[in-house]
């Protein structure tokens, strides 16, 4: 992994880079070995779960499908026509409700984390808020506003808000002060605070909440579907249970999954690293 | 003319145990326009708090600022450039952009953002950082990138709180070298808190000395040294002036 210390010059860094250039065969070998260390450790891990799987299946054969002809079977899913539709229709409904919850988060967690009223007025509602499982959501959701697509974004908008508020909340409070008075000091309006000083400095939390709450939104999209839509993943779980083809259920799940590795490794990682290009790379375990 | 004039400054700060603690007694002084003023004093005496009252992140608890303009009319507190004792440069912003937004904050018209960002970055020696980011340079780099952005914004006064505190003594000295000429060329009106009495020594035109807290003027002192300012024996002659001074100030409180 390239390390370049904070008081590096731009001159340096760019010495040791042509450095690394004139020495190609040095640079080949360390590039396969950066693959083989970013590839390795979560192929390994998805491999220890098909592991597990396996075993699992040779002891419970008749209730647990295999892992082979579970990724047949998905494989068939992703040929029908129907599986993007389902598809598209869930991701669509996990991203409106993160998104709606996401906007009300940010500025919700910027308010209380800046005015000690707003902080006294959301605390508790927020801690409330955490208590109230997403399959009641779900139920009032669905109760409330009737099988439309309002119900979903609802679920998950209200599932996942206080999850996301405490994050930024959190980001808020150790933000770093001195910056927040320079800004004062060269009379930043609002707007620049917010979006040059503050909205940067919350950039790990919100990828942290993003992580944990598109991961929680598809859990209540699901529950939504399953009884509220008439379709989606959850509408296809849901109708592979009521006939008991676990091999369905568990395809269903996967392909979701892989939907959802995808979007992580394909569009989070990515925005990611564009946003924090800023901060040079730093290895802490180098000896 | 005086640019600033500082009267009877008080401030109590409130401790935890509840009870109230004077940090600033009746501190009067006053900066003299396209003069350089060093204030020194004893470590947690109130110099920082004093800037920052000055620079309108604290309040004053009694006492007076009053601002004057290039005419010598009071005015409101104006724009004030101010290089804090760390850089505190957005790490996100390229260099440039440091600038140009306390450009905008300042209201500089956009056209005008460009011209002073080469402008100042040139004047400290930094125009090849433009695009980088600050993470990128070395802690003096990054420090001169403060005092550039503390200038660009062509207030007619600057406040400095220890700015060259937290670099190694060679880098120091160059940037006091560089900050001195170019308060001189540009004929701004600075205040500096400092420890580092060859500092004050070297780049004063006056000094103000602080007694400890709660804080008073307990000497003003003009600086005679010739200008352009060379370091020389004079320079530590004149520190070991000021040390005996602060010493006294010492005494006089123990």
């Amino acid at each position: 992994m390239s390390v370049t210390s904070g008081t590096q010059s731009t001159g340096e860094v760019q010495a040791e880079e042509s450095a690394h250039d004139q020495d190609a065969p040095l640079a080949r070998v360390s590039y396969t070995r950066s693959i083989a260390a970013r590839v390795l450790p979560p192929a390994l891990a998805v491999f220890s779960i098909v592991a597990i799987w396996w075993v699992l299946h040779q002891i419970f054969s008749d209730l647990l499908p295999s892992p082979a002809d579970t990724a047949a079977a998905a494989v068939n899913l992703l040929s029908d026509g129907t599986f993007f539709f389902h598809m598209f229709q869930s991701l669509r409904r996990v991203f409106v409700g993160f998104a709606i919850a996401m906007a009300f988060s940010v500025a919700v967690g910027i308010y209380m984390g800046t005015v000690q009223a707003g902080e006294r007025f959301f605390q508790p509602l927020v801690v409330l808020g955490l208590t109230i499982p997403g399959l009641m959501w779900s139920l009032i959701a669905v109760m409330l506003f009737g099988i439309n697509e309002v119900a979903p974004y609802f679920a998950v908008a209200a599932t996942i808000f206080p999850m996301l508020v405490i994050n930024i909340w959190a980001g808020v409070k150790a933000m770093d002060k001195e910056l927040i008075d320079m800004s004062s000091v060269f009379r930043f309006s609002p707007s620049q605070k917010i979006r040059q000083v503050i909205t940067p400095q919350l950039v790990p939390n919100i990828f942290a909440a993003t992580r944990y709450g598109l991961g929680l939104a598809w859990k209540v999209v699901v529950v939504v579907e399953m009884f509220g839509t008439g379709d989606g993943v959850g509408f296809q779980v849901m109708r592979s249970y009521q006939i008991f083809d676990m091999q369905a259920v568990i395809a269903w799940t996967l392909t979701f999954v892989l939907a959802m590795i995808l979007i992580e490794y394909g569009l989070i990682n990515l925005i990611e690293r564009r946003m924090t290009a800023w901060r040079p790379k730093v290895d802490v375990w180098r000896r | 003319m005086a640019r600033l004039e500082v009267s009877d400054a008080q401030k109590w700060f409130r401790r935890e145990d509840g009870r109230s603690m004077k940090v600033l007694d009746r501190a009067s002084f006053e900066l003299r326009e396209g003069s350089v003023t060093a204030l020194i004093g004893p470590s947690g005496c109130g110099k920082t708090t004093l800037l920052n009252a000055i620079v309108g992140l604290e309040r004053l608890d009694g006492g007076d600022l009053v601002f004057r303009n290039d005419d010598g009319q009071q005015q409101s507190r104006p724009l004030i450039g101010y290089v804090f004792q760390g850089p505190r440069l957005l790490p996100w912003k390229r260099v440039g952009d440091n600038i140009r937004l306390a450009l905008q904050g300042a209201n500089v018209p956009r056209e005008e953002w460009e011209t002073r960002v080469h402008k100042y970055l040139d004047l400290a020696g930094l125009s090849e950082f433009v695009d980088q980011y600050p993470l990128y340079l070395s802690g003096g780099q990054r420090q001169r990138v403060g005092l550039a952005r503390a200038l660009a914004i062509e207030s007619g006064l600057v406040l400095m709180d220890e700015p060259f505190a937290s670099v190694d003594e060679l880098t120091a000295r160059q940037l006091r070298e560089t900050s001195r000429a170019l308060c001189e060329q540009l004929h701004r009106t600075v205040l500096f808190v400092t420890h580092n009495l060859s500092e004050a020594a070297y780049m004063s035109d006056y000094v103000v000395v602080l007694s400890g807290r709660p804080a008073r003027v307990q000497e003003y002192v003009e600086n005679s040294l010739p200008t352009p300012r060379r370091w020389g024996p004079e320079v530590h002659q004149f520190a070991a002036e000021l040390e005996g001074k602060l010493s006294s100030t010492q005494e006089a409180i123990a």
